[in-house]
């Protein structure tokens, strides 16, 4: 979708969030099981989430 | 950004890119069987596993254990002994003819943790596994492969950073997410590799500058240890006389010692004198914490093989800590099955956007160009 020319911070501010998640994510399931594990799952399951979404056919 | 630094930053992107990626499609193809390494090995039934008995049942003292491992390989020392952590029925030995050769003709023994009875020789040199761990580590050529890997993933690293400093002037006038499918193939593939690039960046960041971490694992490790000697040496305590195998204390009651000095923690790994984890004259016994992370962090701890004293070790080097955190985080086997698989799909991930990157170049040089353009490029 095209929209009016943006700032660092509009481009930055979603690839910053989901790569903070990722980071959360891979330290994690280094802290404990159980619980923490599924953390992990959870956040690194947002950048993969887009992945799939971004490969969609239409 | 500056015309001029667009075009700068475009360079680096353009050639660190062009360099590294057949051999990080090489990596992404080779790493993802590796990601299910022990799930392969227990489907194909080349597992060794052992018999499963009341869990109460008494341990056999690792000295006997040793003996068994020896006494099927006439001529071999022992160097290691590994506790398997999905497996605490089973000990593997690894052994050598010599304690300080390369390894590369080493064997394994799987015994009985409690009847230290034989159970079999895990081969990990041989079958498709193999050939792929060898490609994706050394490329058949030891250390010298090793450290080339190392080097091409410094280019992705540099790689990475241009493409992440590339995605503003792209990205200036979209929505984050945004894939143009109705218009032209070139676009899409853009769009595509800007947004799995963006999305996977911390992730691919991570694998990569740990996998850089590995390559250098034989020089970590051998400074560590060179390390270890030189504090021992300047140390009050002077290194007993080089202990003959016959007045040495038994490795059970090393071990036993040192587990009496660190009563949290658990044998992860024994190592013989003369070993890359030992020193020439100590056995080092190597303890682990319980949760994920400090059950990767290995604090040795060394024994007089002459006297059974336990001496406190160095603390780890940090480069020692780097590496040891470095493994699972590259591996993706800290967090269950579910997290491989999240493993598997960001290395696909990682592959559409090396696929796609190929793609655009290549594009962008097979359109017929003017002229002047044409002559630019053939000098």
């Amino acid at each position: 979708m095209k929209v009016d020319e943006q700032g660092l911070w509009a481009i930055f501010r979603w690839p910053l969030a989901i790569g903070a998640a990722s980071a959360a994510g891979l330290l994690a399931a280094l802290l404990g099981d159980g619980a923490w594990d599924a953390l992990s799952w959870l956040l690194l399951a947002w950048p993969v989430g887009w992945c799939l979404r971004g490969l969609r056919r239409r | 950004m500056s015309p001029r630094a667009l075009r700068g930053w475009s360079w680096v992107h353009k050639w660190t890119s062009l360099v590294a990626t057949l051999f990080m499609l090489l990596l992404c193809l080779t790493g993802l069987p590796l990601v299910f390494y022990e799930e392969i090995d227990h489907l194909a039934g080349t597992r060794i596993e052992a018999p499963p008995m009341p869990p109460d049942t008494p341990r056999a003292p690792l000295d006997t254990v040793v003996a068994a491992a020896v006494a099927a390989f006439p001529g071999k020392v022992p160097l290691y002994v590994f506790a398997e952590k999905d497996d605490p029925g089973l000990w593997l030995i690894k052994l050598d003819t010599r304690v300080d050769t390369d390894e590369r003709d080493a064997v394994f023994a799987a015994i009985d943790a409690r009847s230290a009875r034989w159970l079999g020789r895990p081969v990990f040199d041989e079958g498709v596994m193999h050939v792929f761990y060898r490609l994706h580590v050394d490329l058949f050529a030891a250390e010298a492969g090793r450290l080339f890997l190392g080097a091409m993933g410094l280019l992705l690293v540099l790689s990475i950073v241009s493409g992440t400093v590339l995605y503003a002037p792209f990205m200036r006038r979209l929505v984050f997410g945004t894939v143009r499918r109705d218009r032209s193939p070139q676009l899409r593939w853009l769009d595509l590799h800007n947004l799995l690039g963006i999305v996977t960046l911390v992730w691919l960041l991570v694998v990569g500058a740990t996998g850089i971490v590995n390559t250098w694992a034989n020089q970590i490790l051998q400074a560590w240890q060179a390390g270890q000697v030189a504090a021992l040496k300047r140390s009050a305590a002077p290194p007993a006389a080089a202990s003959t195998a016959t007045a040495a204390t038994p490795i059970q009651r090393a071990v036993d010692a040192a587990l009496a000095a660190h009563p949290h923690m658990t044998l992860s790994q024994f190592a013989f004198p003369g070993t890359l984890l030992s020193t020439p004259d100590h056995y080092a016994v190597l303890l682990a914490g319980a949760t994920p992370l400090t059950a990767r962090l290995q604090t040795p701890v060394l024994v007089e093989p002459g006297t059974g004293r336990v001496l406190e070790a160095a603390a780890r080097p940090a480069l020692a800590t780097a590496l040891q955190v470095s493994q699972p985080l590259h591996f993706g086997d800290y967090g269950g099955l579910p997290l491989k698989l999240l493993w598997c799909l960001l290395d696909l991930a990682t592959i559409v956007v090396l696929w796609s990157g190929l793609v655009l170049w290549w594009r962008k040089h097979r359109r017929p160009q003017p002229l002047s353009h044409a002559i630019g490029a053939a000098r």
